[in-house]
């Protein structure tokens, strides 16, 4: 799936690798310059002064090119990272937008954020530098190496001796303490993440009951705790990490060939000139194993990024049915409903229920009798796990989600705002309401005065130019639910943290909804006795 | 960057900075020897035998200076976290909001690890980049002015490409709105399938999406002429030595030698400032998130009182206070009444409620306790006298003894049991109650809460909106553990069921900041206003 994503835009990376291969490469020409001009002041004789300059021309040119080349393969390569990103970025939406919702239960909407937002961020060494700069690492030391050998083999198994001493160190690296070290690195980065969560979450609680208490502990604890293992890490590699650096250092490499060049010349195998392009070029041969080691970690953040990214968009959509079939009526029946979260207790223990068209049902029970669960099986949040939902004698499951959503409309209890205009929040699900639509809902939600007297009246965006309180927030959740104008009606204890006047809006609209099919979890005596009937929820069955 | 370090360091950065800069100069240092090797191999020994000493000393050089560099690094980061943490519990309530959590979160973590990424892997290479090419073109210099002085001529247009800031600066804020609108989109998931608008592109996220696309672009483009511009100067820097050198050597007024050698200097010179685009753009990024950093830890706090005042009643009294839509608001509550705060929502109930607390600061007028201005108070003091329990309840992560036992950590367990009882806590003692609790249901929640303000046994009381989120039976299961709560206690409640609001000594009805009526709940519903109009919508359960 991130394949897909990356497949329209192969041309471009082949396109970006090309040119920053050719920059490289043309980078070699300077130094290449220096070695014949070396060649040419060192022969015996006047020297060549046409050849000099023409040398020296070339050597400029190569510089030309490759400042040409490189900048626009990383010009090229970034504007190619902005498009794939953002392509990756819409699948996910796409992907999370035909989850079924109660996948997002498990989730915590932050963490998924973090996916499409720092993790498709992370991926960026992959599309920006991986193909140029690590095609050019392997390229431009191959042109180089052959070059070399070209001039004195001896001389280049030499020049190479301090890149075969770092590759030896890598396997020092992959030690089982260094991956266990790493790992607990790992943990403890996580560790800290979740107090620092808590402790400003629960910020409020830690101070109404003295002073900096134990969340601020268990911060300052994960925080040393990161530190040591840190610490312990660092010194697990350093040395090694120390040692590898230090033999891919150009003062190294430089001994090495001096050395070599040394005891070639003086024993009469290498021409002094030869000695040139070892000192120039000789350094770049360490390119491949450096690159390797200095983009590793980047490389390797981003191969997890991809991993997580790949894990999201591997999500199964709810399933939509072949041949959808269109429900007669809007009569809702449960029949043998039985559902558990993940593999937790079964919370619905077969429940039978029929919910009559126009008839207001009222749901009631202790909390944790599973009142909440079986009301959003109606919207299929979820799937029930044995006997089905039906409306209008066809199973949920059987109704295209376009069809079902026609029919159900619910209010639960986390309302959420969008930071977009009032109207446009209760337009949300029905994108092409007129205006009077929206007011009407408005009207019948008590909420149309509130609005009236925000600065810009149904215009205000809010969490702008804006805030609302609770009660408010869910009136306007009721107009949403309203304007949608659907036969069977939803609603979760949608008055449990509302003011009077959000109260009465609901019983006003239940009051009003005659003809529609209704289930309220119901509180309120009132609500209960304004109810047609009456079901009693305990223990994950109806008694 | 080095001083935003130093100030955040101090001169603990000053060992491995001292050490860098040496290796980094010797390494510079070490390539004169390339001269006399080049320029006679067959006396080219000591020189050699001389040079790999050096490389030695560089090598043992620069590990002592990695590995100060990460010691300095993991305790600046050990005493970032220290000073974080102290300073989040210090600051004002009312500073945190739902924004909050995420900001700091990200702060606390990739914010100090950018800190510490600095001086153990930017540092070092940072300070070699400069200080190396600089030292070898000294010794350029020491073997031949005229070329010395054109490489140096590079020098101050390096400087120019290394201090250009690109443009870009606003992409975090780019960024974090998109992270904003895809929390909202995946929000706001059922109602948007409600509309039947599954897997439809929704416009306000695919908005912020493309403007982060066109910020990332715009960034990307604007670090081009600073990276292009550093390399054309390098570059050209490195033609003009090696023109004016061909130039010299073909007048014999240097030795080819010694020309031959320079430009191998002058290659080695070259390379490092190379990279300097790429370490400088890091840094720049590092020295972001300590800033943010900077700015979170420079918060002011709630100003401490130099000298505390206990006072000695525990009645409360609001003087002429406006704060946050409150305007002028004057009340007092005697030592053990109780007060009922009503009102239609966004009327700033909770605020008044906060203001006790000391939440935050009053804008205008006084808020006392037993006589005494809150900001007299020691805030320890202040808190250990108010007990609250708030609309929505946040656990941590543990069993629901360790919740409760929060009130009062000192208490037997023959106390937290009897509070949890008179609680009616769920059975299921060490049961684990999730993160923020989430494995408990609002009411299960809810009551833990209440048992941790009986342990905590403090004279005020503050009650925001307890039992709304309660059904009919859990109510009735709390309600004997709040009645015990308010016996015998200074009690502030917001609430709505008017079971509760009867019973309070005193009613104040708040509208718009204001209170409207103001009397005993008989008082009220004579009058025939607002409270009356409350009563008639809102009958109550109990």
């Amino acid at each position: 799936m991130v394949a897909d994503v990356l497949r329209p835009h192969g041309p471009k990376f082949a396109l970006v690798a090309a040119l920053q291969v050719m920059g490289a490469v043309a980078g070699l020409a300077p130094l290449l310059a220096v070695a014949e001009l070396g060649r040419v002041l060192l022969s015996p004789g006047p020297p060549d002064r046409a050849h000099v300059w023409t040398v020296v021309l070339a050597g400029a040119a190569g510089l030309l090119v490759r400042l040409v080349f490189t900048g626009a393969s990383a010009g090229l390569g970034h504007v190619l990272d902005g498009e794939v990103q953002l392509g990756l970025r819409r699948e996910l939406a796409a992907t999370l937008g035909r989850a079924p919702i109660g996948w997002f239960g498990r989730r915590r909407s932050g963490e998924l954020a973090r996916v499409a937002g720092e993790d498709v961020d992370a991926v960026h060494p992959f599309i920006a530098h991986a193909p140029g700069e690590l095609t050019a690492a392997f390229v431009v030391p191959l042109v180089s190496l052959v070059y070399l050998l070209g001039v004195d083999w001896r001389l280049t198994l030499i020049t190479l001796v301090p890149v075969l001493v770092a590759v030896a160190l890598v396997p020092l690296l992959m030690l089982p303490a260094r991956v266990r070290e790493q790992h607990a690195y790992d943990a403890a980065m996580g560790r800290i993440a979740a107090a620092v969560v808590e402790f400003v979450q629960g910020i409020a609680v830690v101070k109404a009951f003295g002073g900096a208490g134990r969340a601020h502990r268990r911060f300052v604890a994960a925080a040393d705790e990161f530190t040591e293992v840190f610490t312990r890490w660092v010194r697990g590699v350093s040395a090694v990490a120390a040692g590898m650096q230090l033999a891919l250092s150009p003062p190294v490499v430089l001994l090495a060939v001096l050395t070599g060049g040394t005891i070639r010349i003086t024993s009469g195998g290498l021409a002094p000139a030869d000695l040139l392009p070892f000192l120039l070029l000789g350094l770049g041969l360490t390119a491949p194993v450096a690159a390797l080691g200095h983009g590793f970690d980047d490389l390797q953040a981003a191969g997890r990024a991809v991993g997580r990214i790949r894990a999201v968009l591997a999500t199964p959509p709810l399933p939509e049915p072949e041949r959808p079939v269109l429900p007669d009526g809007d009569r809702v029946e449960l029949r043998g409903v039985r559902f558990a979260y993940d593999d937790g207790p079964e919370v619905l223990r077969g429940v039978d229920l029929v919910l009559e068209p126009g008839t207001v049902t009222a749901l009631t029970g202790p909390s944790g009798g599973g009142k909440s669960t079986l009301v959003r099986l109606l919207p299929r949040f979820f799937d029930p796990a044995g006997g089905a939902v039906l409306l209008g004698g066809a199973d949920l499951r059987d109704i295209g989600s376009r069809e079902l959503y026609r029919r159900i409309a619910f209010v639960f209890q986390d309302v959420r705002l969008l930071r977009a205009s009032v109207a446009d929040n209760i337009a949300l699900a029905v994108p092409h309401a007129s205006f009077d639509d929206v007011v009407r809902a408005a009207r019948l939600a008590h909420i149309h005065d509130r609005i009236l007297r925000l600065p810009h009246g149904y215009d205000t965006v809010l969490g702008e130019q804006a805030t609302l309180s609770g009660g408010e927030a869910q009136r306007i959740a009721l107009a949403r639910a309203l304007i949608a104008d659907t036969p069977v009606l939803v609603l979760d204890e949608a008055t449990a943290f509302a003011d009077p006047l959000t109260d009465r809006a609901i019983r006003d609209t239940l009051a009003g909804l005659r003809g529609r099919t209704v289930l309220v979890i119901a509180h309120r005596p009132e609500t209960i006795a304004a109810a047609d009937a009456v079901v009693r929820l305990e223990n994950g069955v109806i008694r | 960057m080095i001083r935003t370090l130093l100030r955040a360091g101090g001169a603990a950065y000053a060992v491995p900075i001292a050490l860098m800069t040496a290796a980094a100069f010797l390494e510079g240092l070490l390539y004169a020897l390339i001269v006399p090797i080049l320029k006679d191999p067959a006396a080219a020994w000591p020189w050699l035998l001389g040079f790999a000493a050096a490389v030695a000393a560089l090598g043992v050089l620069r590990y002592a200076a990695d590995l100060s560099g990460m010691r300095v690094g993991t305790t600046l980061l050990r005493g970032m976290y220290h000073r974080l943490g102290d300073h989040l519990a210090r600051l004002p309530l009312g500073w945190y909001d739902r924004a909050r959590v995420g900001e700091v979160s990200g702060l606390a973590g990739r914010g100090l690890l950018a800190a510490l990424g600095v001086s153990a892997h930017l540092l070092g290479p940072f300070i070699a980049a400069c200080v190396t090419p600089l030292t070898i073109v000294v010794v350029i210099t020491a073997y031949d002015w005229r070329l010395g002085l054109a490489a140096l001529a590079a020098a101050p247009l390096v400087l120019l490409a290394v201090r250009k800031r690109p443009a870009g600066d606003g992409h975090a804020e780019v960024g974090d709105e998109a992270a904003a609108r895809v929390v909202e989109f995946l929000q706001a998931q059922p109602v948007l399938r409600a509309g039947g608008r599954t897997g439809e592109r929704f416009a306000l996220l695919d908005d912020a999406l493309r403007d982060l696309e066109r910020a990332s672009r715009r960034r990307a483009l604007s670090v081009l002429p600073g990276a292009v511009g550093m390399a054309f100067t390098v570059q050209t820097a490195f033609t003009a030595v090696l023109a004016l050198g061909a130039y010299l050597a073909l007048g014999g007024h240097l030795g080819v030698a010694e020309l031959l050698a320079i430009l191998v200097l002058a290659a080695r010179a070259a390379d490092p400032l190379l990279s300097l685009t790429d370490i400088g753009g890091r840094l720049r990024a590092a020295r972001t998130e300590l800033e943010r950093l900077d700015r979170l830890l420079d918060t002011p706090l709630l100003p401490e009182t130099g000298h505390p005042v206990r006072p000695d009643r525990d009645d409360l009294e609001f003087d002429g206070v406006s704060f946050r839509g409150l305007t002028g608001l004057s009340l007092s509550v005697p030592q053990g009444q109780r007060l009922a705060v009503v009102g239609p929502s966004g009327a700033g109930k909770t605020t008044l409620l906060q203001l006790i607390a000391r939440f935050h600061d009053v804008g205008e007028g006084t808020v006392r306790l037993g006589g005494v201005d809150v900001r007299d108070i020691a805030p320890d003091e202040l808190m250990s006298r108010i007990a609250i329990v708030f609309q929505d309840t946040y656990l941590f992560d543990g069993t629901i003894e360790e919740n409760v036992r929060l009130g009062r950590p000192e208490a037997t367990d023959a106390e937290v049991r009897a509070v949890s009882t008179a609680a009616r806590l769920p059975s299921g003692w060490d049961t684990t109650v999730g993160e923020g609790g989430a494995r408990l249901s609002g009411g299960e929640r809810q009551r833990v809460s209440i048992a941790r303000a009986l342990l905590k046994d403090a004279p005020i009381v503050l009650l925001d909106e307890v039992t709304s989120a309660l059904d009919p039976e859990n109510e009735a299961a709390v309600h004997d553990g709040i009645e015990r709560l308010m016996a015998g206690r200074t009690v502030v409640m917001v609430a709505h069921r008017m079971g509760t609001v009867r019973r309070a000594d005193r009613i104040v009805f708040l509208d718009e900041g204001r209170i409207v009526e103001d009397g005993t709940h008989e008082e009220l519903s004579a009058l025939g206003g607002r409270y009356a109009e409350f009563c008639a919508t809102t009958p109550a359960t109990r």
